[in-house]
Order: C-alpha cells, then sequence, then structure tokens
C-alpha cells in the first residue's frame, strides 16, 4: 500500500473446463490490457490439460458481495432507480453455493438485464436466490475478453501432450513393491 | 466506545460461530485483524518459497541426464512459478499487494521455506528435493487445504493436485538410483544425508516454541501442530527409505512400539536459526538470482506498458472506448 503500480491493473480469470461448461472464477493476473492478460491467465491456470476457453475481466468491473456482506446492509435491495431511458445491458452472474473443498470459487450461473451493475444484484438475487448462496459477483457482458475458437490450438492443445505432468504415470508404487519384494528376498 | 468493543466481541464471536460450522471466510467478510495479518504473514512467506524454491533445481535444467528428465523438471519448475502466482493473489485478497510483498522478497526483508538456502550439489538432489522436501510441502499443505480462509485454501488445493508429479518424479528417481550403479546409490545416499535435516525443519519450529500455533488452530488457519506433522512425515518416510536400503543420517533414530512412532533425534535449531538469518549457505545467491532476475525484466515490463499504451491510443483515435 503506497508502493509505485508496476504490476499494472489486476483481471479476474474465469475458465471453462469443456465446451458448454459453466466457467468458473480460478484466481486474477496482472497485466497492462486484456489481451496480455490472457496470455499471463494462460501461462498461471494451464499448465493442466483441462481448459478449453478463458475469461479475463478487469477485477474493478466486477460487483462482489458475499452473504454477510448483504445481510448487514440491506440497502442493495433497494437500488436507486436508473435514469429515465437508461438502456439495459447484459451482465452474468456467479454465486459460490457450496463449502465444500475446491480449486475454483464462484461459478456461473445465469445472465440478467439491467440498467446497472446494482439494479443487476436485485434482479440476480430474484432470479438465482433460491438456497444458501455465499457469494454474488456481477459482471457487465460488455467488461469480458473471452479467448477464441482461433487461440485454442496454440493456448490449449499443448497441456495435453504433457502427460508427464500427470501423478499416474510414475509408477512409484509399483517400484516400491518390487523393491520390499527384493528385501525379503535378500533376508530370507 | 462500550458500544465499539461490544460490536467486536459479538462480531468475533459470529466470525468463530462460522469457522466451527465450517464455512469459509472470503474476501469482504468481517475478520479479525490479527486473522488477517497472520494470514498475509503466512501466505506471502509460501509465495516467495514457490518463488525462491524455482532455483534450487532451476540449477540443473541445462544438466538433466535425458531429455525426458528435462522435460519434468522444466514442468515442475513452471509449476512452481504458476504456485507463486496463486498465492499472491490469495494474498491480495487481504489487501497486501504485489509491489510491497516483491519488495519485501527483495530487499531482504521476507522470509521464505530455509531449506532452499541449501545448494544443489548433483543430479540426485533433483530427485531427493522431489521425494523429501516436495513431500513434506505437500504434508503441510494437504492441512492447509482446510485453512478456513476461502481463498488460500483454493489455492492450496490447486498446488496439492499439481504437485502430487513433483513428488512422484523425485521417488521414482530416487528408487531407480537406489538400485542402480554403486555410483547412482552412493550419489542418492550423500543427498538424503545432506538433505534429510532441512526437510524436517520446513514443518517449523517444536510446537512449544510456536507462538503463533494457539491461534492458527482456534482460527482453523492450520488444523494441525507442527510437531505433529513432522512426526506423520517421518513415520511415513522412514520405512520406505529403510527398503531401498538407504541410511538416514540420525544415529538416535528408532521405532517406539508403545506410540507407533519413529522418534527422532534432536534437530539442530542453531542452524535454523543461522539459515532463516540469511547466514545459510546459499542465502546471498538465491536473493541475488532473484534481483538480477527483476531487473533484466525491467525492459519487458517497459516494452508490454509501452505496448497497452499505444492499443490505448490507437482504440481512442478510432472512436471505439479504451
Amino acid at each position: 500500500m503506497g508502493a509505485p503500480d508496476t504490476q499494472w491493473p489486476r483481471y479476474e480469470v474465469f475458465q471453462q473446463t469443456r465446451p458448454g461448461g459453466r466457467y468458473q472464477n480460478v484466481g486474477s493476473v496482472h497485466a497492462p490490457d486484456p489481451e496480455i492478460a490472457l496470455q499471463n491467465a494462460r501461462d498461471v491456470f494451464v499448465r493442466r490439460p483441462q481448459t478449453v476457453s478463458l475469461w479475463v475481466v478487469p477485477a474493478g468491473e466486477i460487483l462482489a458481495r458475499t452473504r454477510e456482506e448483504l445481510e448487514k446492509d440491506p440497502s442493495w435491495r433497494r437500488p436507486a432507480p436508473p435514469p429515465a431511458g437508461a438502456t439495459e445491458k447484459v451482465y452474468h452472474v456467479f454465486q459460490k453455493r457450496s463449502q465444500r473443498r475446491s480449486m475454483g470459487y464462484v461459478t456461473h450461473s445465469g445472465e440478467v438485464r439491467a440498467a446497472n451493475r446494482d439494479q443487476a444484484l436485485l434482479r440476480a438475487w430474484e432470479q438465482f436466490g433460491e438456497g444458501p448462496v455465499f457469494v454474488w459477483w456481477i459482471v457487465p457482458a460488455g467488461a469480458i475478453t473471452s479467448s477464441e475458437e482461433a487461440d485454442v490450438a496454440s493456448m490449449f492443445q499443448p497441456a495435453q501432450d504433457k502427460s508427464y505432468r500427470l501423478p499416474g504415470v510414475y509408477h512409484t508404487r509399483t517400484l516400491m513393491r518390487e523393491a520390499k519384494k527384493q528385501q525379503e528376498e535378500d533376508k530370507a | 466506545m462500550g458500544n465499539e468493543v461490544a460490536n467486536d466481541t459479538a462480531r468475533l464471536a459470529a466470525f468463530e460461530a462460522r469457522i466451527a460450522r465450517g464455512e469459509k471466510i472470503e474476501p469482504g467478510d468481517w475478520m479479525p485483524d490479527r486473522y488477517r495479518k497472520q494470514l498475509i504473514r503466512m501466505i506471502s512467506q509460501h509465495a516467495h518459497s514457490e518463488i525462491v524454491g524455482m532455483l534450487p533445481e532451476g540449477a540443473w535444467i541445462t544438466r538433466a541426464p535425458s531429455l525426458r528428465r528435462k522435460m519434468v523438471l522444466l514442468a515442475k519448475v513452471q509449476d512452481e512459478a504458476g504456485h507463486g502466482q496463486y498465492l499472491y493473489h490469495a494474498a491480495e485478497t487481504l489487501g497486501a499487494t504485489r509491489e510491497e510483498m516483491l519488495e519485501a522478497l527483495l530487499d531482504g526483508r521476507a522470509k521464505y521455506a530455509s531449506v532452499f538456502n541449501y545448494p544443489t550439489l548433483t543430479w540426485a538432489d533433483v530427485a531427493v528435493i522431489g521425494w523429501l522436501v516436495d513431500g513434506a510441502a505437500i504434508k503441510n499443505q494437504t492441512m492447509l487445504a482446510q485453512c478456513s480462509y476461502g481463498p488460500y485454501s483454493r489455492a492450496m488445493v490447486r498446488i496439492c493436485a499439481e504437485e502430487g508429479f513433483h513428488m512422484k518424479q523425485g521417488k521414482e528417481m530416487c528408487i531407480l538410483y537406489a538400485q542402480g550403479t554403486p555410483e547412482q546409490k552412493r550419489m542418492v545416499q550423500d543427498a538424503i544425508e545432506r538433505w534429510w535435516w532441512p526437510t524436517l525443519m520446513m514443518f517449523g519450529l517444536p510446537d512449544d516454541e510456536s507462538t503463533n500455533s494457539e491461534i492458527l488452530l482456534r482460527w482453523g488457519v492450520k488444523t494441525k501442530t507442527n510437531d505433529t506433522l513432522r512426526q506423520e512425515f517421518v513415520n511415513e518416510m522412514v520405512p520406505q527409505i529403510q527398503v531401498l536400503g538407504l541410511a538416514i543420517p540420525d544415529p538416535d533414530l528408532y521405532y517406539d512400539e508403545a506410540s507407533e512412532n519413529w522418534i527422532y533425534g534432536e534437530i539442530n535449531w542453531d542452524e535454523f536459526w543461522q539459515v532463516v538469518k540469511g547466514d545459510g549457505p546459499c542465502n546471498e545467491e538465491r536473493l541475488g538470482a532473484r534481483r538480477q532476475a527483476h531487473e533484466e525484466g525491467q525492459w519487458v515490463r517497459e516494452a508490454v506498458a509501452a505496448y497497452a499504451e499505444k492499443q490505448i491510443s490507437v482504440q481512442g483515435e478510432q472512436g471505439v472506448p479504451a
């Protein structure tokens, strides 16, 4: 805090692990622009073969609220009315719904149309608020930069061939069992 | 004033009740200042350890004995860079900035795992670091995956999933070298002798000297004490190392039937403090390498920033919102 910003703005990163699957927030990267944010996100989050698409969004564009925050100050239920004639835009709604062990955070649960983020939060709550929701994220569709179909070969395919990154290819259990057998034979 | 204190007491009770219910604390939720500070300390030290941890093994990438081993080691070192990034992100959610954290590392104020201040003398060190050092890290990280702070816990789950191969590639090499030529066996034995004690120190000070343990356990940051984790590790490792016909450099080591524990000899905490305080065999070399990397990356950061600025001005001229 106070040190000069040499690390650039933060972008939240969302990962899709199969075509048509729900995007999930996996963490963030710093970058000077969305294009490099995507590159950095690829380097940081795609060393394993389970990504088919990435979104990056400037962290400042996202409205994030925990259940505790919403309970503490209920004024979000009465957002200021948008100015007359304000056009509605698309907002993506992400939620955290489970306390189970996970490597991802909020998951995509749908879209709403609204004039601004505050109104989008209220509409999201009306539409997707059933059952416990621990965290809400409202993400303007216009703030998303997505990897493209043409990027798949260069960004995501290479991870498929690197099987040596998977623990299953090292047969340590068998090797250890054989070593044990050898030791017992040597003793006998 | 009285109300403030009463509020804080109520908030603390609610916070502790949430942890007791197994809920994760998330960015935006109320938390005691001490919880935030302890987590920033732990997570940033952990991040620095991943970053500095690239160096001892990175030195062997150009001298790997085969192309396969080289690809494996490259992938492992890349992972460690990524793990550092996951962890810096987790610390940022608590209000720490990357500038502060990087600055603290580069000017020598920040701590990182002292095990990385030991030298890697032969290729067998790569094998033993994977098996012992990563094995110990995984034990600690599996425990931290249960942490009450959501971002730290998620980073740990992701890191544990990825580190499985780090440990196994090292273990595979240790087994093969232990069964290999006399020279290979001698190398792996020598590496175990040098890394055994620094690995046991990775679990931190004994419980009766670990000042933060109690509050960290109470608030669900940790779920096991340093000594408990260290004992679990020793119990798992000793029989495996012995099966390979390798010796553990601890003349006092014995199996205690009553407790079913392998009881290890005294750890040299003087050496631990000496290394933590900067006088380990490689402290200067490690920080020197980090500073050099930071300085030599300066032109890249400048070029990328200039490119971003240019893109914004081009978009501005074309009337596209930046």
